[in-house]
């Protein structure tokens, strides 16, 4: 009989406001094993955890189990202090009687039976606890970054300046992302380039950073310190090392494609530099578009390359890495307005989206910094911002606030006054939300100083007329239905996940919210990290953010892998699976199921009759194993268990809950 | 006296023989009569008497692939004739990684059907002394003289709903084949239960298990239970009460479906071995049909290469099920 002693914590109120204590006390002393029964206003305080640790010395005990909060909370603090005073670890069994019992009932009469009955659920589980040792497991030393864009430069660079190697990995043929195509960012209007462009030289030429543009994630295996990914490398057709990036091969190359950096308003060539300060300055040639893939002849890039960089025979590679720690750091897409057709986006070239408005100021932009009407050239003299276009829009768009649109229209219609002075600006909103050192007084420097005319309402229609857009919408405060003749209408058009964050959550094994952004482990308390340990994620791929949080976001993540990085060791994981070969018929099923190809088959030698018979059965690697425990319910035998989930505690748990009301 | 099909059997026994008197393989397992006309039992042919009793007639029901499990341990090599479910069986043992497919020649027997002893004697009105067959009838020979009746009303309910008749495995295919035959309505019978609102389903359920004399035939004649130890026979964790009680039956009957999930091949030996008659081919066949319905069609046995539903993970896989 095992020597067990039962612990429970009131939780300030938290629990002994509905379950009581007393009463759940009483039960547990007589529950079968228990030896002694002790309870504590604050359980996981250092006074909490002394009576425990005085209790295991005093009255010999070989399990304990704590009536407390969640284990995700405090089973560790309770382990270690089990282990302090002597005991293994996981003789201890927590019993969640917060979130699975105080916080969901009102009343005592509900919440103390059942606390009771997770009690003695626990202490029969802990009856059948076995001693168990978490394995020690190496740490690759280096870091990968996936997403080139602002979050993923700062997380790189921080991670490279801690001592450690880092690949940063980039699908783009230049890092740069989102931030390389603003002209001006909010609220100070420093010119985007002039302070992304020395992080992007700074990333390329760090002696830590090992840049890997025109890349993609293949696959992820392995787990926390040793996640083995294969990358590839799309081939550039263009030799990297002998490439000077002078700029001849885009510039006689004679076929021409939407240009994806420009929102597809101007046209780029088939070999290319996505933009003028492009890091690395080395082309790649659209493989779609080229007219020498596509037709077999034109060659001109070759030709004209003067150090010959031109190789039509490269091909795609797929690069095998081990890695220690990965932040994701993947960016955001904008919402493709068309769905509103009453804004009529796509069907007038003076109807244009935030990002692509945010072009025409730039000066390498498809009008060359001139903000001009793409119809006829001329300088819009009034504009109509319509903010929330698919933001907070439970029927038709996302049912979130997108976060940096209020700040970059009231940016955007600032730069417009300055450009074209005599141009006015109006903004139909549903509100305006300017949280942000700074924020509000730029917003009310546009409205006030600016002249911009900020009207609560929506817009319902806009059409064109003559050389105009009617814009007609309600002004929400005054009642007044408003039409507008105007020149131009950006489209706040919603920050969105990436189109392809599904897969490529799948694919690294992080979950993601119903809008596909990435999910972090605690909203609060855990915003980088995510519920797969050894990955962390920073900037707009876990919801829309403008440059500052990212920025925020990516050191935080970045802080979070070198403190992985730098530990010799990691506590593997203890609670693995393995395999009963008595049992076990062979089928590997489980091999087929296992996610973290822990499970191999071996060959087993046993006696038969006068000779011997050899047969296969399955094998668990319990460094490769994460204790997920698939494989033991795709086990038809039930040949296979969890250490620390057996069969026989999970069973024993549900009988404790069940045979006895 | 059943009648043999005497062409048939010496094609048959000259093929086995060959490589079976060869030494290519150290036994053949077919069939043999039985002690009533109405049985053929299976055979496992040594040797050149031994070949002398295989027979193949309409009684050859018994699913062969079976008995690979245990033959594999005293013989290298073996041979078994396949009618198309017990190919669809070999397939499931190769699949679950029992056998390996160098280790067995399959000669290939395109099944006509096999009749039902129970059938005969309804339409016979008696026990029938013998039967003649004819191209698709058969005559039932009484003391009060001979009836003739389609064939295909005295076959066993399993033969009379089976698709795939053909072998889908084989090295030698010794017969000329039956082709493909119509989709019987097999699901018939669960999409009638699926109709119930579930107190009767229970009910009914309830009242058929309740017949279960816990046996294990229907376990031990099917090519998908293949574990080393069956779990109702697995002392710890004891997940099988011993109780002679509705909820331990239902505790067999509904585990024993679930390991059959994606995996039952339809040979419906389970059902045909049952000696109080519980139909137990609509709880395999309701999961044929969930699966069916979640993720595409799959009829477990006929590819061995085909990729098992419940073993693979595709994006696109149904998140939740429905609250049917």
């Amino acid at each position: 009989m095992p020597r067990t002693g039962v612990f429970i914590c009131h939780c300030g109120s938290n629990i002994a406001g509905t379950v009581d204590i007393d009463q759940a006390l009483e039960a547990s002393r007589n529950f079968p094993g228990v030896v002694h029964a002790d309870e504590y206003r604050y359980l996981c305080s250092e006074v909490g955890q002394d009576i425990i640790k005085k209790a295991i010395e005093e009255y010999n005990l070989d399990r304990v189990v704590v009536g407390t909060c969640s284990p995700r909370m405090h089973e560790n603090t309770f382990r270690k202090a089990a282990a302090e005073a002597g005991l293994n670890p996981y003789l201890l069994e927590v019993a969640n009687i917060r979130e699975h019992c105080s916080w969901v009932h009102k009343d005592m009469e509900v919440g103390t039976p059942k606390a009771i009955a997770l009690l003695r659920a626990a202490a029969a589980k802990a009856a059948l606890n076995d001693p168990l040792e978490a394995p020690e497991l190496d740490v690759e030393k280096r870091a990968l970054v996936i997403g080139g864009g602002i979050a993923g430069i700062q997380a790189a660079l921080d991670i490279a300046e801690a001592g450690y190697i880092v690949d940063l990995v980039e699908k783009d043929p230049s890092i740069g992302g989102r931030m390389a195509q603003l002209e001006k960012t909010f609220p100070t209007l420093d010119c985007s380039a002039c302070i992304l462009t020395p992080k992007m030289v700074e990333a390329a030429q760090h002696p830590n950073i090992n840049l890997m543009t025109y890349c993609e994630i293949d696959e992820v295996k392995g787990f926390v310190g040793q996640f083995d990914v294969t990358i590839k490398q799309k081939a550039r057709y263009v030799d990297p090392v002998k490439c000077t990036g002078c700029g001849i091969c885009w510039e006689k190359c004679p076929s021409k494609t939407p240009s994806e950096f420009e929102m597809g308003m101007t046209k780029r060539k088939s070999i290319y530099v996505p933009f003028p300060q492009a890091v690395p300055m080395i082309p790649v040639i659209d493989r779609e578009r080229c007219l020498y893939f596509k037709k077999g002849r034109c060659q001109i890039c070759e030709k004209e390359c003067p150090p010959q960089a031109i190789d039509y025979e490269q091909q795609d590679e797929y690069i095998e890495r081990r890695y220690g720690a990965i932040v994701v750091a993947t960016g955001y897409d904008q919402l493709d307005p068309s769905v509103y057709g009453e804004y009529g986006y796509g069907q007038h070239p003076d109807i244009l989206t935030g990002l692509e408005f945010e072009r025409l100021f730039n000066a390498s932009g498809p009008t060359g910094g001139k903000v001009v009407r793409l119809s006829d050239g001329k300088p819009p003299k009034k504009v109509v911002f319509i903010q929330c276009v698919g933001s907070r829009d439970k029927a038709r768009g996302m049912n979130y606030c997108s976060k940096i649109c209020c700040m970059f229209t009231a940016k955007q219609a600032i730069l417009l006054k300055e450009k074209v002075p005599e141009a006015k600006s109006y903004v139909f909103y549903i509100d305006v939300r300017t949280a942000g050192k700074g924020y509000e007084e730029f917003q009310r420097r546009a409205a006030e100083e600016y002249d911009v005319a900020y009207m609560r309402g929506q817009v319902g229609k806009i059409f064109p007329e003559d050389d105009y857009l009617v814009v007609r919408g309600v002004d929400s405060l005054s009642g007044r239905n408003i039409e507008i003749k105007a020149d131009m209408v950006v489209l706040a058009a919603a920050s969105i996940a990436r189109h392809d964050a599904p897969d490529l959550g799948r694919l690294i094994g992080i979950n993601s919210d119903s809008y596909h952004f990435f999910n972090e482990a605690h909203p609060k308390l855990k915003p980088v990290e995510t519920h797969t340990a050894g990955i962390f994620i920073a900037g707009a791929c876990q919801a829309p953010k403008d440059i500052p949080d990212s920025v925020a976001q990516a050191s935080a993540a970045a802080v979070k892998a070198v403190g992985l990085l730098s530990k010799e060791k990691l506590l593997g994981e203890a609670c693995t699976a393995e395999v009963d070969h008595s049992q076990c018929s062979g089928c590997l099923n489980c091999e087929a199921i296992c996610p973290y190809t822990a499970i191999t088959p071996v060959e087993l030698e046993e006696r038969y009759k006068d000779g011997t018979l050899q047969r296969t059965v399955a094998e668990v690697n319990p460094a490769l194993c994460q204790g997920c425990g698939s494989c033991t319910v795709t086990c038809r035998s039930g040949s296979i268990n969890l250490k620390g989930f057996s069969n026989e505690q999970i069973l024993a748990e549900v009988d404790a809950i069940c045979l006895q009301r | 006296m059943a009648e043999r099909n005497l062409d048939s059997v010496k094609k048959i026994r000259e093929a086995v023989s060959q490589d079976l008197l060869g030494g290519r393989i150290s036994q053949v397992l077919g069939w043999e009569k039985g002690h009533y006309w109405w049985q053929s039992r299976p055979l496992f042919a040594r040797s050149e008497a031994d070949l002398e009793k295989l027979t193949w007639d309409s009684f050859c029901v018994i699913n062969l692939s079976r008995y690979l499990l245990e033959e594999l341990k005293d013989h290298e090599k073996v041979g078994v004739l396949v009618k198309g479910c017990d190919a669809r069986a070999f397939n499931r043992l190769l699949q679950d990684n029992m056998v390996k497919r160098e280790q067995v020649i399959l000669y290939g027997l395109p099944c006509p059907g096999m009749l039902d002893y129970n059938r005969l004697c309804e339409e016979a009105g008696a026990v029938p002394d013998g039967i003649v067959e004819n191209n698709g009838t058969v005559v039932l020979k009484t003391d009060g003289g001979e009836k003739e009746v389609q064939r295909e009303d005295i076959m066993l309910d399993k033969c009379r709903e089976c698709v795939y008749p053909d072998p889908a495995a084989y090295d030698q295919m010794l017969l000329s084949p039956q082709g493909e035959r119509e989709a019987a309505e097999r699901f018939k019978p669960v999409e009638e239960l699926e109709e119930l609102p579930a107190d009767e389903r229970f009910a009914y359920w309830e009242k058929e298990l309740s017949r279960c004399l816990r046996c294990y035939a229907c376990r031990q004649a099917c090519p998908f239970c293949s574990c080393r130890e069956c779990f109702v026979e697995q002392e710890n964790p004891r997940w099988q009460g011993r109780a002679y009680q509705p909820s331990e039956n239902f505790m067999f009957h509904l585990v024993r479906a679930y390991h059959g999930t994606g995996r039952c091949i339809d040979c419906g030996e389970c059902e045909r071995s049952c000696p109080v008659d519980i139909p137990l081919q609509e709880l395999n066949r309701k999961l044929i049909k969930d699966i069916n319905e979640l993720y595409g069609d799959y009829e477990a046995g006929l590819d061995a290469e085909a990729e098992p539903p419940l073993l693979t993970y595709r994006p696109d896989d149904p998140a939740a099920f429905s609250e049917k």
